[in-house]
C-alpha cells in the first residue's frame, strides 16, 4: 500500500512538471503570436478618435507590467492561474476571461467526453470483431465504414447534416441551444433542447475519433490473439465470445485506457472546425476566433491552459486506474502480488 | 496439403519476401494500393494531364462558376467515334432575368483532340527560394507544351470551373500533387526527429530516457491544431507561397514527430537487452555501429508501416490548416485550398462540382489507411499464412 502512495504521488508530480513544461511552451507560442496587449488597448483608442504616440505604447506596457522579462511574466501568470483561478483579461474583448469561459469550456469538454465515449463504443467491439473475423468481406466493410469518419472532412459532415435537417426538418441545427434557452439557465427542458442539437456535433466528432481507436484496438487484438496464453485458453476448451473478452480482449484494452488523454486531444483539436461551421457557442469557436482572426493570446492562452490541464489529469487518472486494475503494472508498483 | 516445396520456399523466404507475398494476398490493400499508385502518378504528371494552368494564368474569362463538360460519343445527331462537346454560348436577356446563362448548341460540335498544344510547363525545373542568398538554387528544366487532351476552340472543363474561371480538373491534380509534397516533407523531418529521440531515448535508457520522455509526452498533451495555429499565425502574410509551404511541411513534421518516436524508444528498449545485441558490444562494436547496423535494420518493416499509417493524419493536418486560412493560401493549389472553396452552404446547392477534389481527398485518405493496414498486418511476424 505504501508503493501505491508512493506511486501515485510520484505521478502526480510528474503530472505537475508536465504541466509547468506544457505552459512554458504554450506561453512562449503566444509569445510568438504578432503584437502585444499594450499595442491593442491602444489600436483601440485610436480607432476611437484619440491620437496615440509611441511614448504612449511604452507607457501603457510599462502599466500592464510587459516591460518586464519572459519568465518573471511566465511565473506571473501562472502563479494568477494557480493560486486565484485568474486568467487575466482579454484585450480584444476586454473582459474577464473568466467569465468569457464560464461554462463554455465545460460545455466543450462535456461535448468532446461525450465524443470519445461514442468512439470507444464503436472502436471497441468493431475492432475486436475485424480482428477476429474470419470473413475478409465484414472486416473490410467495417473497417472502411469506420475509415470513412476520418476520410470524410468534418466539415462536409456536418454541412451535409446540416442541409439535410434544413431542408426536411426546417430546423438549421446551428448553435447549441434554440434561441428561447439561449440565456435561460440550466433547467431539465434546456438540456433536453441542449441534447437535441449536440448530438450532431458528438456524432460528427465521435465518428471522426473511430478510425484512430479502432486501429489500436485492431493491431493490439491481433497481436494478444497469436500468443501463447490464448491458444492454452483455446486448449483448455474456451472459446467463442467468451475467450476473447477474458483474454485477448482485456490486456488490449490496457493500452486503450492509456491513450485516453490524448484521444481527447485529438478530438478537442478538432472541434474548432466542427464549431465554425455549426455556430457553436463554446470554447472551441472561441480557441479559433482568438488564434485565426483576432490574435488573442491572453484567452487563446487560457483555453489551452484549461484543455492541457484537463489532458494532464485525465491521464493521471488512467495511470492510476491501470495500476489498479492491470495485475503486471499492479506488480511492478506495488511489489509482490 | 501443402507441398514440400512451398513449404521450403517458405521457410527460406527472407522478411521482405514475406511481407511482400502477404501484402498482395491481402486483396482490400491490394485494390487501395493500386488506386493509390494510380492518384501519385496522376499527380507527379499533373501538368501533362491538366489541359490548363492551374493557377490564375489559366483562367476562362468566359466560363466562370461553369458545370462540367463531360465529352460524350453521341447525342441526338448520332454517334461520333471521336469524343466530343457542344458548344455554349453566354448569354442574358429579358427572358433570363439578365443573369447570364450558358446555352448549347447541340448542332455546333467541338472534338476533343489527344497530344494537343496547350500551355507550357517545365519538368525538373526547381527554383527555391529561401530566405538568405545560399539556400537559392535554380535547376533549369525541359519545356513541354504537349498536354493529354484538349479542344481547339472554346474549353473543355471536365470538373467544372470556380469562380474565377479555374479549371478545377487542373487545379484538382496539381493540388493532389501540392499536399502530397508536403505530406512527403512532413513525414520525412518527423521521422528523421523521431529516429534521433527516440533512438537515443531507447538506446540510453536511464535518466536521459526520463527526461525526454517527458518532453515527448509534453508535446504530446498540447493539441495540435491550436499548436500549428500558433506557429501558423506566426508566419508573416507577405511570406513567398513556397516559403510558406516549406515552413508548413516543417510544422507538420515538427509537431508530429512524438508518436514514432514512442514506438521506436519502445522498441529499441526491448531489443537492446537482445543477445547479439550484448554479442556486438562484446566485440567492440560502437554505439552509432550498434545503432545504424543492428538496431534499426530490426525494425524496418515497423518504421514503414508507422509512415505510411502517419501520412493520412499528415495530410488531413494540412487540409484542416489550410481551411483554416492558416496554411497553404490561394495562388497555391492544395486539397485544403480547394476544401475552403467548399464550405458554404451556397456552394453545396449551386455548384456542386466544388465537392470534386474533396471526393479526391476522401479516396486518397482512405487508400492509404488501408495501404497502412495491409502494411501491418503483412509485417506482423507473428501472423504465419
Amino acid at each position: 500500500m505504501i508503493n501505491f502512495i508512493q506511486f501515485t504521488l510520484t505521478r502526480a508530480g510528474l503530472a505537475v512538471i508536465t504541466l509547468l513544461l506544457v505552459c512554458f511552451i504554450v506561453f512562449s507560442l503566444m509569445e510568438l503570436v504578432p503584437g502585444t496587449c499594450a499595442e491593442r488597448y491602444l489600436a483601440f483608442k485610436n480607432t476611437q478618435g484619440s491620437q496615440i504616440t509611441y511614448e504612449d505604447i511604452e507607457k501603457e506596457k510599462i502599466r500592464l507590467g510587459l516591460d518586464k522579462p519572459f519568465l518573471y511574466r511566465y511565473g506571473k501568470w501562472v502563479s494568477n492561474i494557480v493560486f486565484n483561478g485568474d486568467f487575466g483579461d482579454s484585450c480584444i474583448l476586454r473582459m474577464s476571461i473568466n467569465e468569457l469561459l464560464s461554462g463554455r469550456f465545460t460545455l466543450s469538454l462535456t461535448i468532446c467526453l461525450v465524443a470519445l465515449l461514442f468512439s470507444y463504443l464503436i472502436a471497441i467491439p468493431v475492432g475486436i470483431i475485424s480482428a477476429t473475423t474470419k470473413y475478409a468481406t465484414l472486416d473490410n466493410t467495417l473497417k472502411f465504414i469506420s475509415y470513412l469518419g476520418i476520410a470524410l472532412p468534418n466539415f462536409l459532415v456536418a454541412l451535409c447534416i446540416m442541409l439535410f435537417m434544413t431542408v426536411y426538418y426546417g430546423d438549421t441545427m446551428t448553435g447549441l441551444f434554440s434561441q428561447e434557452y439561449e440565456n435561460e439557465p440550466w433547467s431539465s427542458a434546456k438540456l433536453m433542447d441542449f441534447l437535441s442539437r449536440a448530438w450532431l456535433p458528438i456524432f460528427v466528432l465521435g465518428w471522426n475519433a473511430t478510425a484512430f481507436a479502432l486501429q489500436t484496438v485492431r493491431a493490439l487484438m491481433l497481436d494478444e490473439n497469436d500468443k501463447l496464453y490464448v491458444m492454452a485458453a483455446r486448449a483448455r476448451g474456451i472459446s467463442g465470445m467468451r475467450l476473447l473478452w477474458r483474454y485477448p480482449a482485456k490486456h488490449s484494452l490496457g493500452p486503450v485506457i492509456n491513450s485516453i488523454g490524448f484521444d481527447l486531444n485529438r478530438i478537442f483539436s478538432a472541434l474548432p472546425i466542427v464549431a465554425l461551421i455549426l455556430i457553436l457557442t463554446e470554447a472551441g469557436a472561441l480557441l479559433i476566433e482568438a488564434l485565426a482572426r483576432s490574435n488573442d493570446q491572453q484567452l487563446a492562452g487560457a483555453i489551452i491552459f484549461l484543455l492541457t490541464a484537463t489532458i494532464v489529469f485525465v491521464n493521471f487518472i488512467t495511470d492510476i486506474i491501470l495500476a489498479i486494475i492491470d495485475p503486471r503494472i499492479r506488480k511492478g508498483v506495488m511489489g509482490g502480488g | 496439403m501443402v507441398s514440400n516445396q512451398k513449404k521450403e520456399a517458405y521457410y527460406t523466404a527472407t522478411q521482405m519476401q514475406l511481407v511482400r507475398t502477404r501484402f498482395f494476398g491481402n486483396r482490400a490493400a491490394m485494390i487501395a494500393g493500386s488506386i493509390l499508385l494510380f492518384m501519385i502518378i496522376c499527380s507527379l504528371f499533373s501538368d501533362f494531364l491538366s489541359p490548363y494552368d492551374p493557377t490564375i494564368k489559366g483562367r476562362d474569362k468566359d466560363y466562370e462558376n461553369g458545370a462540367p463538360q463531360i465529352p460524350m460519343f453521341w447525342d441526338e445527331n448520332g454517334f461520333s467515334a471521336r469524343p466530343f462537346l457542344h458548344t455554349l454560348t453566354k448569354y442574358r436577356g429579358a427572358d433570363t432575368n439578365f443573369r447570364w446563362v450558358y446555352k448549347t448548341d447541340k448542332d455546333k460540335r467541338r472534338y476533343v483532340y489527344f497530344f494537343v498544344k496547350g500551355w507550357e510547363y517545365k519538368v525538373f525545373d526547381y527554383n527555391i527560394n529561401l530566405p538568405g542568398k545560399v539556400f537559392d538554387f535554380k535547376i533549369p528544366g525541359f519545356k513541354f507544351d504537349r498536354h493529354l487532351f484538349g479542344v481547339e476552340e472554346g474549353g473543355i472543363h471536365i470538373f467544372g470551373t470556380d469562380k474565377s474561371g479555374k479549371d478545377l480538373f487542373s487545379r484538382t491534380l496539381s493540388a493532389i500533387y501540392i499536399s502530397l509534397a508536403v505530406g512527403t516533407l512532413g513525414v520525412f523531418i518527423s521521422f528523421v526527429l523521431s529516429l534521433i529521440i527516440g533512438g537515443i531515448s531507447g538506446y540510453y535508457g536511464g535518466w536521459i530516457d526520463s527526461v525526454l520522455q517527458m518532453f515527448t509526452d509534453a508535446i504530446r498533451t498540447v493539441p495540435p491544431i491550436p499548436l500549428f495555429m500558433c506557429l501558423a499565425a506566426f508566419a508573416p502574410l507577405e511570406w513567398s507561397s513556397e516559403l510558406r509551404f516549406f515552413f508548413i511541411s516543417c510544422l507538420l513534421g515538427l509537431i508530429s514527430w512524438p508518436t514514432l518516436a514512442r514506438r521506436v524508444r519502445t522498441h529499441l528498449l526491448s531489443e537492446r537487452s537482445q543477445e547479439y545485441i550484448l554479442a556486438a558490444k562484446l566485440c567492440g562494436a560502437s554505439s552509432t555501429h550498434i545503432i545504424a547496423r543492428h538496431l534499426l535494420p530490426s525494425f524496418t518493416s515497423y518504421i514503414i508501416v508507422d509512415l505510411v499509417i502517419s501520412f493520412p493524419y499528415m495530410l488531413l493536418s494540412e487540409t484542416a490548416l489550410s481551411f483554416i486560412g492558416l496554411g497553404l493560401r490561394e495562388p497555391v493549389n492544395s486539397l485544403g485550398v480547394l476544401l475552403q472553396n467548399a464550405t458554404k452552404a451556397d456552394v453545396l446547392l449551386n455548384y456542386q462540382w466544388y465537392f470534386i477534389p474533396v471526393f479526391f481527398l476522401v479516396v486518397l485518405i482512405l487508400s492509404f489507411v488501408f495501404v497502412g493496414d495491409g502494411l501491418r498486418d503483412a509485417a506482423d511476424p507473428h501472423k504465419v499464412k
